[in-house]
């Protein structure tokens, strides 16, 4: 274990390692887009009430119009000690809008990946354990159309179908007005608020107003699951073990479900590592259609605010949380696949 | 073997029903914890940048204040003069370049803490120190100084007369604040809820920014008592999901800001009432005076004699506006229809085709329109179709549109554009405050280029008129030559809207010219 | 006889091609039902687009016709098949013109991506050092953005600069794939580089120009249709959401079914449909019909998923004829 050991803290060290560069590289390429654009974020709340003479003097006070390199190296040096700067439309730190949006997103992704690898597990087994029969067509086309319609318009039609016609669910917000004011926060995750304040009330409430969401979010990103676990249920089924348990004699429907699903299910973490950048594009489009106060939402705020420190914040935020999955990704699969070192 | 799995899944599926049945139970019997049945539930897509007055000017962070703070004048609904409120009165010396209030006695703030004029000048030193970057000190520009004598008086002394220094005290940023707790060169932050105390009606008990604000009522509160149990406004970045919520009974009621369409359809939607009041909101198309083609005077009255105002009114906004004649909105004191009475109230292509040929310009004018999406809602991709469509079927003219994002737009306004949309709210319930930020030289910020020493000097005057009858008679005479020079055409004035359900009342009363939507006066049932 | 030598000369001569087709004829059961409706579908769509001038029965921004203006959100009717919009347009003739807009901005972006990943791909695998290892960490930084918010920085930027929301949809599109196709060429580069083949052109002295141009880039392009009819698919998605967020193409610009949608919402809830249903269901059909295509050219092409098609087994009269028979079958 001796050496193995050292090779893979070796790895570890090393992906690791490359984080910070990665990391550089997408606030740099963030911040330098941002300046780039024409207008910055006193324009964009004042412009049409405030003279130009005002509006002028009040991007000098903030130093919109120092230099590029001026504003750039005050910013990673504000980086490096940990703050990230205050928005200009609604005066947030950004520190505030990640713990805040971001459990509001935590939560979303989380319930969505729940649903999407529900919907996955199930269609994908067993379409690949019945590969080629109108189970598996049926099951592909679905994974295939589900993922062709935009979320924006499944949400649409699931608010009009359960919110307007049959007004079972509630179609926006992560919870009732008077909920939510009387909610107490704890981790900003309302789910886990609730739970902590033995709240069963709010629970309900809660989880109704995730309902929507997250399946729409879910459903989607659950057809790329069926095709990804369809194909590993189908490659399983023709490992040599599998083959060997049949010839044992062991019935089919024990090793389908015993050897094979097991195996097939390993690289599922994969599978969600993979799709999380894909999962997080989505949210944005989610959070909009339903009013989720998520990141994706805020994004789409303050980028029409040219709120530069949040869009900055928020975007490398979103690129550190797909990296970091990819790491812990590869190194689970370094742990049990040595080759794939370096 | 499959007897055991069978069993397995069997009182799995059993223990899940059980703690659904159960979670259910007890949701249904768990009522929600305490009696909020007359909380107002509000909708709006408004945004708050800073709760502390000394630290927003905009529409958003305003309604929010309103219901905190007092000033020491403020309007009672349907009133358009500023009434006492904290100040039993305020009077002017002979040259209006002093104006002294009296307090009113034994106020105290909802922390328990006394209003004296220290206070007064506490607020209004602390929005010139802090200078936010939002800009609401450019309101008090006419300020020279506040001074305190006892307790209960404070005089401003103003830089330069001005009869209306009544109406600046009535804006966001008069709002009092208590000297002991707000800080006098830094705002309080948005999450010290604790500290931001007020005088007002309500106290802000939970604020979570982009989501909600939660109000209850302020004991303290030296006015009538508040009529309903608390306030939520809840904020969407959509007017079409605010639109749902509202029909599905999420919300109570919605104020600022729904499509036209979406306005329409809830004015048909059984259950759901749309309120109209009269609005002080315009639109406009601002002109460059200094650019071609509207350099030429001939240019501008050809465009002031074709603007399609019906149309763009029932067509566009299915007359949830009125079309506008003049940049004094109808329904404020000294409104007078000066377009109309110079170009006539229907679009004349005659009179404009001649006005052209007699200035020797040669049609159809090439003219680019600006126009921005998403600040003025969707509408405005509409509104300027329909005015390209009417320009262009004049012959007179070739419209190009063009749209530039709000941030690179309202930075850019006259310095570029030749001609370009704008809206406008007013800070206060004014002629003046229609005039002097569009005419005035120096208070221009527009950039179109337009300076006239004529029109300078009836804003000069109208500022410092001593009797309200010699004002209006400027008010009027600034607005005939506003639309002889016609540097700027105002085409519609909106009208102020509030959408709700049956269990509220009370909304048509607040709603009226000082653009207030006054949550303490309503009830639900 | 000279008829003969002709065909033989042909045969020869698109045997490389017969024999890339072949998996194609040989599909059978989903993969070739996969092949065939996304290409029906598909090709559908790009007619729509090919002939949108003569097929649409009006302009993606008419309002009226013939003096007469359309009404405004009218029920679906003989003359406004899909009925109109809030702006009095037509909702199938939007549909048509969107279509056009949609496969021009995916043509767009593939055809950039291409110029831009295979090139970059190409060299950074053939020649590695430091270029390669810049190259490399730059696009896995640009893998760790969700593609969509790429997407949505890149088209908020040049959308103020850029005219052409076409263009600026191309490119915001572009960005987000140049780091796949970069990635998928540079592995098979790298693989391919090793190869004795390679080697062997090498020790010969063949230029390294000379050799990515006759060994490696033919290897390595065959990977691309697959890949680039399913971008194409996420392609239509990310434009539609650009255009739902209001970025991309501009409602003065083009039709674009992403935009109907947006506009349609608060259509929706007061129980006017055809603004959005069509648009939606416009999207749906093109990114079905492309993942189809896809799906069904990678379960044909890629050999670890195709099924072959079972032939009957004809033992021949004789080994000669069996033989002369073997030379000319794919």
């Amino acid at each position: 274990m001796g050496v193995q050991g050292s090779s893979l803290k070796r790895y570890a060290i090393t992906r690791l390692a490359l984080v910070i560069p990665m990391l550089f590289i997408l606030l740099t390429l963030v911040f330098v887009l941002m300046r780039v654009a024409p207008g910055n974020p006193v324009s964009a709340s004042l412009g049409g009430h405030v003279p130009p003479a005002v509006i002028k003097q009040i991007s000098h006070q903030l130093g919109y119009d120092k230099p590029l390199y001026t504003q750039y190296g005050h910013y990673m040096w504000d980086v490096v000690r940990g703050n990230f700067g205050t928005t200009i439309s609604d005066r947030r730190s950004v520190g505030s809008i990640i713990l805040v949006n971001g459990a509001a997103t935590l939560e979303l992704t989380f319930f969505a990946v729940i649903v999407a690898l529900v919907v996955g597990l199930v269609v994908g087994l067993l379409a690949g354990r019945y590969r080629d029969s109108p189970i598996d067509a049926g099951g592909r086309l679905f994974g295939i159309v589900v993922y062709a319609t935009p979320v924006f318009f499944l949400g649409l039609l699931a608010q009009l179908v359960f919110g307007v016609w049959l007004n079972w669910l509630p179609t926006s917000d992560q919870a009732s007005p008077i909920t939510q004011a009387l909610l107490k926060t704890h981790t900003n995750i309302f789910f886990v608020d609730a739970i902590i304040d033995g709240n069963w009330g709010a629970l309900w409430d809660v989880t109704k107003h995730l309902i929507l969401p997250a399946t729409t979010l879910g459903l989607v990103y659950g057809g790329v699951f069926i095709r990804l676990i369809r194909i590993n249920v189908i490659r399983t089924l023709k490992e040599d073990y599998i083959e060997a348990a049949r010839a044992r004699g062991i019935n089919e429907r024990s090793v389908v479900y015993r050897h094979a699903f097991k195996n097939a299910l390993v690289p599922v973490v994969t599978v969600i590592g993979l799709q999380l950048a894909l999962l997080l594009g989505g949210a944005i489009l989610t959070e909009t259609t339903f009013n989720w106060p998520g990141l994706g939402h805020e994004l789409y705020i303050y980028l029409q605010n040219r709120d530069y420190a949040a869009v900055q914040g928020i975007v490398v935020l979103f690129g550190l949380v797909v990296v970091l999955a990819s790491i812990v990704i590869d190194f689970v699969n370094a742990f049990i696949d040595p080759r794939v070192r370096y | 073997m499959h007897l055991r799995i069978r069993v397995r899944y069997l009182v799995a599926l059993g223990a899940g029903v059980l703690a659904l049945a159960a979670v259910a139970a007890s949701a249904a019997l768990s009522a929600p914890q305490r009696s909020n049945a007359s909380t107002i539930l509000d909708g709006t897509t408004d945004t708050v940048t800073n709760v502390d007055p000394a630290g927003n000017y905009d529409y958003g962070s305003f309604t929010v204040d309103i219901l905190m703070y007092q000033h020491l004048l403020d309007f009672p609904a349907g009133s358009k003069v500023p009434s006492p409120s904290l100040a039993t009165g305020c009077t002017a010396n002979g040259a209006q370049t002093a104006w002294t209030c009296t307090l009113k006695q034994g106020v105290k703030f909802s922390n328990g803490d006394p209003f004296t004029s220290a206070d007064v000048k506490w607020s209004f030193d602390r929005v010139n120190t802090i200078k936010d970057p939002s800009g609401i000190y450019s309101l008090l520009s006419n300020l020279g100084s506040v001074t305190t004598s006892g307790d209960y008086s404070a005089t401003f002394h103003l830089k330069s007369p001005q009869s209306t220094w009544p109406f600046i005290l009535t804006t966001g940023a008069g709002f009092i604040v208590d000297h002991k707790v707000y800080p006098a060169d830094k705002l309080v932050a948005n999450t010290d809820v604790g500290s931001l105390v007020g005088t007002g009606p309500y106290k802000l008990t939970k604020f979570t920014p982009g989501q909600q604000a939660v109000f209850t009522p302020n004991s303290n509160y030296n006015g009538s008592a508040v009529k309903n149990g608390g306030v939520i406004i809840t904020y969407y970045s959509k007017s079409s999901t605010m639109k749902l919520a509202l029909q599905q009974g999420t919300i109570d009621m919605a104020f600022r800001d729904f499509t036209p369409t979406e306005y329409t359809a809830l004015g048909k939607t059984t259950g759901i009432r749309v309120y109209k009041g009269n609005g002080v909101v315009i639109r406009y198309l601002v002109l460059n005076v200094k650019r071609a083609p509207t350099n030429n005077p001939a240019v501008r009255q050809a465009l002031a004699y074709l603007m399609p105002r019906q149309d763009i009114a029932s067509r566009i906004y299915h007359n949830q506006v009125t079309p506008l004649y003049s940049m004094v909105p109808a329904g404020l004191p000294g409104h007078t229809n000066a377009f109309g009475e110079q170009y006539g109230m229907a679009p004349n292509t005659a009179k404009a085709k001649a006005l052209l040929q007699k200035a020797g310009v040669k049609t159809p004018v090439p003219i680019t329109l600006w126009w921005t999406p998403s600040h003025y809602g969707d509408a405005s991709a509409d509104e300027y179709t329909e005015i390209q469509r009417a320009l262009n079927a004049s012959k007179l003219f070739k419209v190009t549109l063009k749209s530039a994002e709000w941030t690179t737009y309202s930075k850019t306004l006259g310095t570029q554009y030749p001609a370009f949309q704008l809206g406008w709210f007013p800070d206060y319930p004014d002629a003046e405050d229609y005039l002097a930020p569009f005419y005035g030289t120096k208070s221009n910020f527009t950039s179109n280029g337009y300076s006239s020493a004529k029109m300078d000097a009836i804003l000069k005057n109208e500022a410092g008129a001593k009797t309200t009858a010699a004002r209006l008679g400027f008010v009027k005479q600034a607005q005939v030559l506003a639309a002889k020079d016609a540097p700027i055409i105002p085409y519609w004035q909106g009208a102020m809207l509030a959408v709700a359900r049956p269990n509220i009342a009370g909304i048509s009363s607040t709603l009226d010219p000082t653009y207030i939507m006054r949550f303490w006066e309503l009830t639900k049932s | 006889m000279a008829t003969a030598a002709a065909t033989t000369r042909l045969h020869r001569r698109t045997i490389g091609l017969r024999r890339a087709f072949a998996p194609i004829a040989e599909a059978r059961g989903f993969a070739r039902g996969m092949l065939w409706t996304g290409a029906g579908l598909t090709l559908f769509f790009v007619a729509l687009a090919i002939f949108a001038p003569l097929i649409s029965p009006y302009g993606f921004d008419q309002y009226q016709s013939g003096g007469h203006r359309f009404a405004q959100l009218a029920h679906p009717s003989h003359s406004h098949l899909f009925g109109t919009t809030v702006q009095s347009t037509d909702v199938l003739s939007r549909i048509v013109w969107g279509a056009q807009t949609e496969l021009e901005v995916v043509a767009l972006a593939l055809v950039f991506g291409l110029l831009v990943g295979v090139p970059l791909g190409l060299f950074s695998g053939y020649f590695g050092g430091a270029f390669d290892r810049g190259a490399v960490l730059f696009m896995d930084a640009m893998f760790a953005f969700p593609p969509l918010l790429l997407a949505i920085v890149i088209a908020f930027l040049l959308g103020s600069s850029v005219n052409s929301g076409v263009l600026v949809a191309a490119i915001a599109i572009t960005v987000t794939y140049v780091p796949q196709y970069f990635r998928v060429v540079r592995n098979h580069v790298i693989s391919v580089r090793e190869e004795p083949y390679v080697e062997a052109a090498r020790a010969l002295g063949a230029k390294p120009t000379t050799i990515l141009r006759r060994y490696v880039f033919f290897n390595v392009v065959q990977n691309v249709p697959v890949i680039a009819t399913l971008n194409a698919a996420d392609a239509v998605l990310t434009l539609t959401a650009l255009g739902f967020l209001g970025y991309g193409v501009q409602p003065t610009q083009g039709a674009e079914w992403g935009y109907d949608v947006s506009r349609a919402v608060s259509d929706a809830a007061s129980g006017i449909w055809w603004t959005g249903l069509f648009p939606g269901l416009a999207i749906v059909l093109l990114v079905t019909g492309l993942t189809l295509l896809g799906e069904g050219l990678n379960e044909t092409i890629n050999p670890v998923l195709r099924k072959r098609a079972f032939r009957r087994v004809d033992f021949a009269a004789s080994p000669s004829q069996a033989l002369a028979s073997e030379t000319l079958e794919p």
